[in-house]
């Protein structure tokens, strides 16, 4: 028998107590967690994103910045035109390294020609693109041919086991990229010239023809030379090329961003009052079975065990419930976040991807350390006061 | 063995007001011995016991055990001293109720560092046999009678082959059958093994099973020093 073992008993002994307690570390060490996990998340996938595209300016009709940023982080479809002749005035300023178009499509809203309703697809240009295409070179070997396509990492084959109905037109699906926990997830790439294949063939294969304007993009990704200020070179761009937005990809997903600064600081605040809460109940719980204790305490004193003892015996107590919490809180808040991380970013369009390995056991340490430190900051205080009591006085009433 | 020297002991009850429990006493307890201190509610008898064991500090005067003053030691050395040398019997129920009978019989070696000691087990045994309670092993106080409750305490106190027993008020929670029991449990050790047996009461009637008898009142010892 040791004090790990008198401990256990205790805990096993005053079950509600040490429910009560093992709750308070539960709520403290899940609700960290999550709340971690999920603005770690989004940070983590919106990095990604913005690496995914591969560009430092994306240039989009004015006004369109907003249904760019819903397209690229929750997949919600934008219809987006200006001049195609735009990417040349670009790719002719000085400082541009590359310059590409992309068109920016979308499926038919619940069409039986369509496999998958108001899914966001992106066209590209082959010819110009850095972005799809160094994958493609490097993860397939290939170019996407005529009817290919590059899915997110959330499409999969609709019709047999490669292809997928988009306006009635089979697209057969070569391969999927890796996730970002973005819109990007849900969305399909090709060639400009499967673009205008299925927009040719829709007319007679879908409910309703697939419309790309003549002589138009959406938007022009931007590669600047290395060393270039590329708020001068977006200045030049609005100088040039007349109703048109240049977007950093530092400025990308501004207004989500300040969005996710107002809900972490929301955030940060119930997690505060919680754990506030959570060290005064456990405190509370502490001070009321020290008292309850009392005696118990002094006989135990009495027998021979040291001051020393009944505060170490007392903070084992505690942090044993913080871990029996703790680790209950974080296991289920992992769960929670594995087995809901799809629903997060599909349903929810929250951006959202799980962290490394090395991140996570990162996380998961500090929620435990969180748990830990609160039950025994709360019991830290009743811990002292009954240990330093005179042994005649506590097993008196 | 224990000698307290006037040994006084004031507990405050509020700002301006307090209490003596014992005043300017002076007793010498010596080995082998079995003292009963009697006196009414109220007249010191356990803070009196508690001085002897340390378990709390006097206003005034020393108390020798062994010839070393307790209050010179260390809250460490102090507390090892009472596990080396000093069993408990207190007047209310004092196992503790998360333990087994046996587990609570053990408690005292935890503190004495004796736990992993192979005897351990079988000394917990044989004190239950003792005691009459081997059967009770693995019970849990709540199952127990008053009566056996108290003399699992007594063999817990027997653990760590203790000098000196101090008893408070051992039997005044038990009927008249039971308390005769645990005295005659009390002579029998004091008799076979020469321990030394420190016992406070209040029914005068038990004064016969000790070799001194000490009767205090207010604090003082007015008869038997």
């Amino acid at each position: 028998m040791n004090i790990f073992h008198l401990a256990l008993k205790n805990i096993s002994g005053n079950s509600f107590r040490s429910g009560v307690v093992a709750l308070c570390a539960f709520l403290v060490a899940a609700f960290a967690l999550t709340t971690t996990l999920l603005m770690r998340g989004a940070e983590n996938s919106l990095r990604l994103a913005i690496d995914r595209l591969g560009a430092d300016i994306v240039v989009v009709p004015s006004g369109s910045e907003a249904k760019v940023e819903s397209a690229l982080l929750m997949g919600v479809p934008a219809r987006i035109w200006m001049p195609q002749n735009n990417v040349n005035i670009i790719a002719n300023l000085s400082g541009i390294e590359a310059a590409s178009p992309q068109l920016y499509l979308a499926t038919l809203t619940g069409a039986s020609c369509c496999s998958v309703s108001d899914m966001f697809m992106i066209a590209f240009d082959p010819a110009t693109d850095f972005t799809i295409q160094p994958w493609l070179k490097q993860n397939l070997g290939d170019d996407l041919r005529l009817g290919e396509v590059v899915g997110g990492s959330y499409i999969s084959a609709t019709e047999g086991d490669q292809n997928i109905r988009i306006y009635g037109y089979l697209v057969t699906l070569k391969a999927n990229l890796e996730p970002t926990g973005t819109g990007l997830d849900q969305s399909m790439f090709f060639t400009f010239t499967t673009a205008q294949d299925i927009a040719r063939k829709s007319v007679t294969q879908a409910e309703e023809p697939l419309e790309i304007p003549p002589d138009s993009i959406s938007a022009v990704l931007v590669k600047a030379q290395p060393g270039v200020d590329l708020y001068d070179l977006s200045a030049q761009i609005v100088r040039v090329v007349p109703d048109v937005t240049p977007i950093l990809s530092s400025d990308m997903f501004q207004s989500y961003r300040t969005q996710m600064t107002g809900l972490l600081k929301t955030i940060l605040v119930i997690m505060g009052i919680t754990w506030g809460l959570s060290v005064v109940l456990i405190g509370l719980v502490f001070s009321m079975a020290a008292n309850e204790r009392r005696k118990e305490l002094g006989v135990v004193r009495a027998i021979g065990a040291t001051r020393q003892f009944v505060f170490q015996s007392l903070l084992m107590e505690a942090s044993l419930l913080a871990v029996l919490g703790g680790v209950t809180g974080i296991g289920l808040a992992v769960l929670f976040v594995f087995l809901f991380k799809k629903l997060i970013v599909v349903s929810l369009g929250f951006p959202f991807l799980l962290p490394s390995p090395s991140v996570l056991i990162f996380q998961i340490f500090i929620g435990m350390l969180l748990a830990l430190f609160s039950v025994n900051l709360a019991a830290l205080f009743p811990a002292i006061r009954i240990s330093r009591q005179d042994p005649a006085v506590a097993m008196r009433e | 063995m224990i000698t307290l020297e006037n040994v006084s002991k004031v507990y405050p009850l509020g700002k301006d007001s307090a209490v003596t429990a014992v005043r300017e006493l002076c007793l010498q307890i010596d080995l082998g011995e079995f003292v009963i201190i009697v006196g009414r509610s109220g007249s010191g008898k356990t803070t009196l016991l508690n001085l002897s064991a340390g378990l709390t500090r006097p206003t005034s005067g020393n108390v020798i055990f062994n010839g070393t003053d307790l209050w010179s030691l260390s809250d460490k050395q102090q507390s090892y001293l009472r596990s080396q040398n000093i069993g408990f019997i207190f007047q209310f129920p004092s196992l503790l109720p998360t333990l087994t009978v046996h587990e609570n019989v053990i408690l005292p070696t935890v503190f004495a560092n004796k736990v992993t000691s192979d005897h351990t087990p079988d000394r917990a045994k044989q004190l239950l046999q003792q005691v009459g309670l081997v059967e009770k092993m693995a019970a849990y106080p709540r199952q127990l009678s008053a009566g056996q409750q108290q003399r699992v305490v007594i063999a817990r106190a027997m653990m760590n082959h203790p000098v000196v027993l101090l008893a408070d008020e051992p039997t005044s929670n038990l009927d008249e059958r039971t308390e005769l029991e645990i005295m005659e449990l009390f002579r029998d050790l004091h008799r076979s093994m020469g321990i030394t047996i420190i016992m406070v009461t209040h029914t005068r009637q038990l004064v016969s099973y000790g070799t001194r008898a000490v009767e205090m009142a207010e604090g003082r010892i007015i008869n038997g020093k």
